[in-house]
């Protein structure tokens, strides 16, 4: 008995030890239950994960001071004291949310973020630019059927929101870029001069950007370059335009690498093919280089260098609107070089980003006139330009969605003009000193608050610009957000052709927008309202009689205006398998009374309606992808302003007809998938304006102005074809091998 | 006195037993629990269940594995569900747990995981993300599979790559079959060091070689 009792007793005990206490409870955030909240009983193995509604339970046979955990990757991990008796236990807590850089709002009202960061908001990488059709693989083509920006197909630039081409400007790695664009003749856009290939994403500002970037008046284009090369490789480019090579090597330690490329390029064979509107004495033509070399130093800085040269040279006849000629002819040669430094380093809390870039620009240009096959007297013009800027930038996280950053950036300018008579000199320095804080306060509201100062040595005058911009997270997939800024320019140096004294020009941006974005669609709808001040007045000085060539001077900060509008953008990758489309409508209104219009106006770079729509659709059966877009643009205006005794009169007022393109292209990869190709090619044809529809630009007026003609394209359908070569092991294909 | 000496010496044995062999128990048990898994939230609680283990576990790879796995499991369904956008998050957590096993041991299994995180990685945009992500992923599984070319869920991993891969690429369901049929071959002659190592994978070869036209 004794013995049974005993066994009994210690049987008894024994369960007794194990006895199993159940605690439960419930996990919220603002009484709202959350799921999948890791439960521990720290140092044991015993927990739960919570359920949809927050609850959860588990038995343990612990016993005394204890600790509960409750963790959760978006919440703060909590941890409780419980002491475990024999009793069951309910314990309900409360969390707090973690900020955390993927889910916090980010300020981007006006903006549109296009690199490989974790926000759906990305939009254009090299492959989209490559793959729309009518962009010729340029960026700032590319952008045309983005929301915002006009199609302006005369001048070179990107047109924002009621802006001129010269009002955006371009930025590398945060250095400006003083010669983005070809050199070009009067009617014909000169071209992107920088291969799409060389950034790995760009964000594209249609207005209420950072304090970080300042001279530009409507929009500001920050282009990313690529960093290390991920092999070494050798590609080349045929086509019956252009011929290039190049090629990137990458060191076996991977820490750096160095490349360069040759490109030669000649339309006369086309010109031949096609029937050009344009009458090319000259075919343009154009020889560019390029080299470069990225360094990963031991202490975790990263320097990068890009250097290219490029010349091109054509010559336009046309025939005379004057009644003394038969022909009028300009033939242009351009040089370029551009420079650009940069480096990078982590110190701590704190980044430094530091660069410093040179450019030089030559355009010479030759006027002539022809009568009975004799060629008249050539007038030349002849623009030197030489830009070196200096820009450095401290940046100090605060916590993971805070920061602080400041710098200063140096830009001067030295150009040389000569025009018959005319000898200019210009001379200019920006100095500029900007600082802008980052707040995150949780991760539903965020604000950035920015200010620029600049001073102008050539004006003589400082500037103090603010910028504000506020983001709040609607729902889980709205957001919505405002941005105000000031914005300062100097006036364009072309115009400054006496010593009058002038001003900076400026425009206040207001920017609303909402957005959602969702696994692979994207929905924004923003309204803008920019107020233009201090615009200069010019009016047309020492015409030169035997050309339509007039120098514009301003003698004034008198002008101002305003644009208002709103923007639609919906794209979808989803909806249709393979297909990834876009949509955008642009509504603007605008009025400027500046350089020499002798009233407000709309602006002849203005048109009321744009809209666009990009379609790429990839058959992986044929290893073919097509792609399509279209433009529609309502007709803008154009005016024939002339100055007579020192007023500004318009001679002519015309509505240019509607622009209207459809254009469509085809990529063909022949060798994708082919485990032993040595070679990856890929072949492209593309047909702008497929239906031919002969779109007008504007008008040219002649002296008396009795007599026009108008401005036109080039040519009205062409057709592209090249083919592309890569050497180089090509790991593209063993990666899809690998991981489709 | 006997009985009561033995009856001592079993309470005192099941102690005993139970304190050594506790980790095993447990492990064993949520390793067995991989199978039955099919939702995300299945397999969030089952990550969960091993980060606990991993946290009291110090010094130990498995727990660290396992807890990986089942994130990346999480991930696999998510894919299949087409929630693409969710898969950075997911492949972020397993990654810790794959950093943490690899701090105390390094091998073929854990490489396969980390190939397995970067295949993730390069599904949320498979057309910028193939140079960097997809590159890393062929590197790993290539290092994985010289470590240990004899194991089976390497093959089993290669076979399903080249499964999805349509025939233009270089793939196609027909290769992959082959393929599968190896790594099954793999796995019947294959036998983990310990029964907490990595065994998982055989039913999922077999599904696909039933799903195959005979």
């Amino acid at each position: 008995m004794k013995t049974k009792l005993l066994f009994f007793f210690s049987f008894f005990f024994s369960i007794l030890n194990f006895a199993q206490v159940k605690i439960s409870g419930k996990v919220t955030f603002k009484n709202k239950g959350i799921a999948e909240v890791n439960v521990t009983l720290k140092d044991t193995y015993d927990g739960a994960t919570t359920d949809a509604n927050g609850n959860f339970s588990f038995e343990t046979s612990e016993k005394g001071a204890q600790k509960l955990t409750f963790s959760h990757v978006k919440y703060n991990e909590i941890e409780k004291q419980i002491t475990i008796d024999d009793q069951d236990q309910i314990i309900n807590t409360e969390l707090k949310e973690q900020i955390n850089e993927i889910d916090a709002v980010v300020v981007s009202a006006g903006s549109i973020e296009a690199s490989d960061k974790k926000r759906a908001t990305a939009l254009l990488t090299p492959i989209d630019i490559y793959t729309t059709a009518g962009a010729d693989g340029q960026i700032s083509s590319a952008l045309n059927f983005l929301p915002g920006v006009q199609k302006v197909g005369e001048t070179e630039g990107l047109f924002v929101r009621g802006g001129t081409g010269t009002e955006s400007k371009i930025f590398m790695d945060g250095n400006l870029i003083n010669n983005y664009f070809s050199s070009s003749v009067p009617g014909i856009a000169g071209r992107d001069r920088f291969n799409t290939s060389l950034f790995k994403g760009n964000i594209f500002s249609s207005g209420g950007y950072s304090a970080l970037y300042g001279q530009a008046l409507s929009g500001a284009l920050m282009l990313e370059s690529v960093d290390l090369p991920d092999q070494s490789s050798y590609d080349f480019g045929v086509s019956p335009i252009f011929l290039n090579g190049s090629f990137q090597k990458l060191s076996n330690s991977k820490n750096s690498s160095y490349g360069a490329s040759l490109g030669y390029s000649n339309l006369n064979l086309m010109q031949k093919i096609f029937n050009f509107n344009t009458d090319f004495m000259d075919a343009p033509q154009g020889f560019n280089g390029d080299a470069n070399f990225r360094i990963k130093t031991k202490s975790g800085g990263f320097i990068k260098y890009y250097g290219m040269f490029d010349t091109n040279t054509m010559g336009v006849k046309t025939e005379s609107l004057e009644p003394e000629y038969d022909f009028s002819s300009v033939k242009l040669k351009g040089k370029n070089t551009y420079h650009n430094l940069s480096f990078r380093q982590k110190f701590g809390k704190y980044l430094l980003n530091a660069g410093t870039s040179y450019s030089y620009n030559q355009s010479d240009l030759k006027f002539s006139t022809e009568k009975n096959n004799v060629e008249g007297e050539e007038s030349q013009l002849l623009n030197d330009g030489n830009y070196i800027n200096f820009k450095a930038v401290i940046d100090r996280k605060i916590n993971k969605i805070s920061a602080l950053r400041g710098g200063f950036e140096l830009n001067y300018a030295n150009e040389k003009l000569n025009f018959g008579a005319v000898n200019k000199n210009y001379r200019d320095l920006i100095s500029s000193a900007f600082m802008e804080t980052d707040l995150g306060f949780s991760n539903h509201l965020s604000a950035k608050i920015g200010v620029r100062a600049e001073n102008s040595s050539y004006l003589n005058k400082t500037n103090i610009a603010p910028r504000f911009a506020l983001a709040y997270r609607l729902a889980k997939d709205w957001t919505t957000s405002f941005a105000y800024g000031l914005f300062f320019q100097n006036p364009e140096s072309k115009y400054v052709n006496s010593s009058t004294n002038l001003d900076f020009q400026q425009s206040q941006h207001f920017i609303f927008q909402v957005q959602r974005s969702t696994e692979g669609r994207s929905l924004r709808f923003e309204a803008f309202y920019k107020k233009y001040d201090e615009l200069i007045k010019t009016q047309s000085i020492n015409p030169n009689s035997n050309q339509n060539q007039q120098i514009q001077t301003a003698f004034s900060n008198n002008g101002d205006g305003f644009a208002k509008g709103l923007e639609l953008f919906w794209r979808d990758k989803k909806t249709f398998e393979n297909i990834d489309y876009w949509v955008s409508y642009s509504f603007l209104d605008s009025k400027r009374d500046f350089l020499n219009y002798p009233v407000s106006l709309k602006p002849n770079f203005a048109s009321e309606h744009t809209i666009s729509a990009v379609a790429k659709r990839f058959i992986p059966k044929w290893k073919t992808g097509i792609n399509f877009s279209y433009t529609y643009a309502k007709g803008r205006p154009y005016y024939d302003i002339i100055t007579q005794n020192n007023m500004n009169i318009i001679r002519h007022e015309v509505k240019l007809k509607d622009y209207n393109a459809l254009n469509l292209s085809f990529n063909y990869l022949p060798n994708l998938g082919k485990k032993d190709a040595k070679a990856f090619t890929i072949f492209v044809l593309s047909i702008s304006n497929v239906l031919g529809t002969k779109n007008v630009y504007g008008y040219n007026f002649s002296q008396s102005g009795n007599r026009s003609s108008t401005v036109v394209p080039p040519v009205n359908t062409f057709v592209f074809v090249g083919m592309f070569i890569s050497f180089g092991v090509d790991k593209t294909q063993d990666a899809i091998n690998n991981n489709l | 006195m006997k009985k009561q000496i033995l009856s001592f010496t079993l309470v005192l044995f099941s102690l005993l037993s139970f304190a050594q062999t506790g980790y095993e128990k447990v492990m064993k048990e949520k390793i067995a629990k991989i199978e039955t898994c099919k939702t995300p939230e299945d397999f969030q609680v089952l990550a969960n269940d091993f980060q606990r283990i991993a946290e009291k576990e110090k010094g130990k790879w498995q727990p660290n594995y396992y807890a990986a796995f089942s994130y990346i499991q999480k991930g696999r369904v998510l894919m299949r569900e087409n929630k693409l956008q969710s898969l950075d998050e997911v492949a972020d957590q397993a990654q810790k747990y794959v950093d943490e096993a690899q701090n105390v041991e390094k091998n073929a299994e854990i490489q396969l995981l980390q190939k397995m995180i970067y295949s993730l990685k390069m599904m949320v945009n498979p057309m910028e993300r193939y140079m960097t992500f997809g590159m890393k992923a062929t590197e790993q599984i290539n290092s994985a599979e010289k470590l240990d070319p004899n194991n089976p869920r390497i093959a089993l991993i290669k076979a399903e790559d080249i499964y999805f891969t349509p025939e233009q690429y270089g793939g196609s369901q027909k290769k992959g079959i082959e393929f599968f049929k190896q790594a099954l071959e793999k796995f019947d002659s294959y036998k983990p060091k310990t029964d907490l190592d990595p065994n998982w994978g055989k039913a999922e070869a077999e599904y696909f070689l039933n799903q195959a036209p005979k």
